[in-house]
Order: structure tokens, then sequence, then C-alpha cells
């Protein structure tokens, strides 16, 4: 699978403003500032999924992509050690680390992912002219590589290498920390990048 | 023999690994880690299975459980194991996401098929630790006869 040089960009001023939309919301939510890396987008051979997340136990909001491009793909809100537990504390106004998962915290977490990847996915669609939508959200706290391969394995799709578009976000004292990771097969990546490169592009001249 | 101190093969989606050293596939989910092994030698092989068929795709066999079954055993066989001193075990294949629309019951289907291909060439399954929900990461160390052991994501351990 191969992205020109021109095309990886438009990937990645994709994930960032859709990252920065979302890290936007998370801020207002958690009334705290939230930071955010420059996406990266990193082609890897389906063997090496385990060097993007290992055998760390993980906690994770999945989303399907839905709208005008239906089952292109799916995006997670990763959240790092001990992140899941303090912003479900501060969504519900609890406090103490030293707890499972509970179902109120859970709910918070769902919540937290849809307002964000919603806001991710609005913000894009916006740019690209087309309809993105978030299925509702599935919480998923399992080994990260077991959750990743499955998702992949879901698409049915017989890929040998793997596109993931990654930005990471942390409140400024580090105690939120987490990734968004986006996982869309290669037609929907081709098709976005193709619209992001003839916006960005000049107009022809007349 | 191998001593404590060989190195653990990690073994990725679609990869294999057959030989002395201790093999482990981290975070299996709906794939399927697919042991064979000697019942004779300390001698096995892992494959990290992803999908169920290859529709006759020849490169990298240890990804289909059709041809990865196959493979294992003509790689067993080249070190110098007999077919009929084979056995299998299987661990992985849970289903994690059944909400999603267009599930595919991927890793039912990948345990099916192995099953099968199993079966079609003699190959006892000893034990097995498969479906569930939870994702699964497995060691084997062929210098132990045959045990597999496994770790959830729940933190229970076993040995199948």
């Amino acid at each position: 699978m191969e992205f020109s040089p021109e095309q990886l960009d438009a990937l990645k001023e994709f994930t960032n403003i859709g990252a920065a939309h979302a890290a936007t919301t998370l801020s207002q939510m958690l009334q705290c500032n939230i930071g955010m890396s420059v996406p990266e987008v990193n082609i890897v051979d389906v063997a090496q999924v385990g060097t993007i997340l290992g055998e760390e136990i993980t906690t994770m909001v999945l989303f399907q992509l839905l709208g005008d491009i239906p089952e292109g793909g799916f995006l997670v809100l990763h959240f790092s050690d001990g992140a899941a537990i303090r912003t479900a504390n501060i969504m519900c106004g609890m406090s103490g680390t030293d707890r499972p998962l509970g179902e109120m915290d859970q709910s918070a977490l769902l919540e937290v992912g849809n307002i964000m990847i919603s806001s991710f996915l609005g913000a894009t669609s916006d740019l690209l002219g087309i309809m993105m939508l978030p299925s509702p959200p599935f919480l998923a706290i399992d080994i990260a590589h077991a959750i990743i391969e499955s998702l992949i394995a879901q698409r049915g799709l017989d890929v040998d290498d793997v596109i993931v578009l990654q930005v990471r976000l942390a409140s400024d004292d580090s105690t939120i920390s987490g990734n968004i990771l986006i996982f869309l097969d290669e037609p929907t990546l081709r098709r976005i990048s193709q619209i992001l490169e003839s916006l960005l592009s000049p107009p022809p001249i007349p | 023999m191998p001593g404590p101190d060989e190195p653990t093969v990690i073994v990725g989606i679609g990869e294999f690994y057959a030989g002395r050293n201790p093999m482990s596939s981290i975070g299996l989910g709906s794939c399927i880690g697919l042991v064979i092994y000697d019942k004779d030698k300390p001698l096995g092989a892992l494959a990290h299975i992803m999908l169920p068929d290859s529709q006759g795709r020849s490169e990298r066999p240890a990804k289909y459980a059709d041809t990865a079954v196959k493979f294992l055993v003509k790689e067993l066989n080249m070190l110098g194991c007999r077919s009929s001193s084979l056995a299998a075990k299987i661990c992985g294949g849970a289903s994690m996401f059944q909400a999603f629309s267009g599930n595919l019951n991927i890793g039912e289907r990948n345990v099916e098929a192995i099953r099968f291909h199993l079966k079609e060439l003699n190959i006892p399954i000893i034990a097995e630790d498969v479906g569930g929900i939870v994702g699964r990461t497995i060691v084997y160390n062929p210098a132990e006869n045959g045990k597999v052991s496994i770790k959830t994501a729940d933190g229970t351990k076993k040995i199948i």
C-alpha cells in the first residue's frame, strides 16, 4: 500500500483538524487544558501490529465509521494507564483511583468518547463535504493487541499492511493522556486524501 | 535441548515459528494461536492465524487456517517429526465486539476451520481454550511436552 507524500500530508491534516476539535471538547468536559501531538500516519505490516500497542491492559472506546462511508473503518479512543479512571472521576465527581471501573465509570467514559469522536467526525465531515458519523460507542478493557487485532480481522479484509492515523493527547500535568487511533480501509483513505488534495491545491488558472 | 535462557520467539499476526525455542503470541483476540507439537520430542510450532480461508493465496501461509495447518505439519516434518506423533492445541478465537454491524464472527469461523483442517490430516486436538469475549496471551515451550500457558486480561492464568 503506497501513498504519495502529498496524500500522507492530507491524511495528517485530516487527523489534525479532527483531533483539535476532539481535544477542545475534552478540555471543556474536564475543565483543564488538553494538548495534542503532531499527527502521525504509520503504515505497519500486519505482523508488527504489536509495535502500535502491545500486551498492556488498556481501556478503549471503539467506534465504527458510518454515514457516507459505511463500514470504512474504526476510530479508537485509547486511555493511557490510569487516565481512564481519572477521567471517570472528573466526570462523576468521584475520587480514588484504586478501584476497577464500575458501571458509572464505564458509562462516563463511553460518553466522553462519544462526544470527542462525534466532534472529530463533525469537523472533518464539514471540511470534506461528506457525512461521517460514529456508531454507538463500545467500551473494551482488554489486552491492547487483542483489541486492535480483532478490529483488523473484523473487517474480514485480507490486508498485509495496516494504516494507522495516530495523535496523542495529554493534559498539562500529564494525569490524563491517551491516543486517538484511526484505522481506515484503503479505499476510504484514498478518498479522503483525494478530496483534501483537491481542496488544498490552488484553483486552475482560467 | 534449549536451556531456560533460550529467547522466546514472538509470533505476530500471520507469522509462525517451528523449532525448540519457547514461543509466544501476545494478545490473541479473534485470531488463533495454533500449537502443533511432537508427542515424543521437544519440538513444536506455533502459528498466529488471522482468517479462516486463504482463498488461494500462497504468501503468508501462517495467516490462514487452511494453509497454516498444512504448513506447520510440513515444517515439523522437515525438522524430523513424524506426522503420526503430532498433536494440536488451539487457543483464541474470542468474539470481542458483538455490538458492531457486519460482525463476521471471525473468531468462531477460525476455530471451526482449524478443527476441520486438523481432522483432515488426522492430527488430534488434545486441548483447546477458545471463544469467550476476552483476549489471551499464550506461551508454549517445546521443552515442557506440549504445555501451553494462557493469560487473559482479567488476570486468569491457566495451563492446557
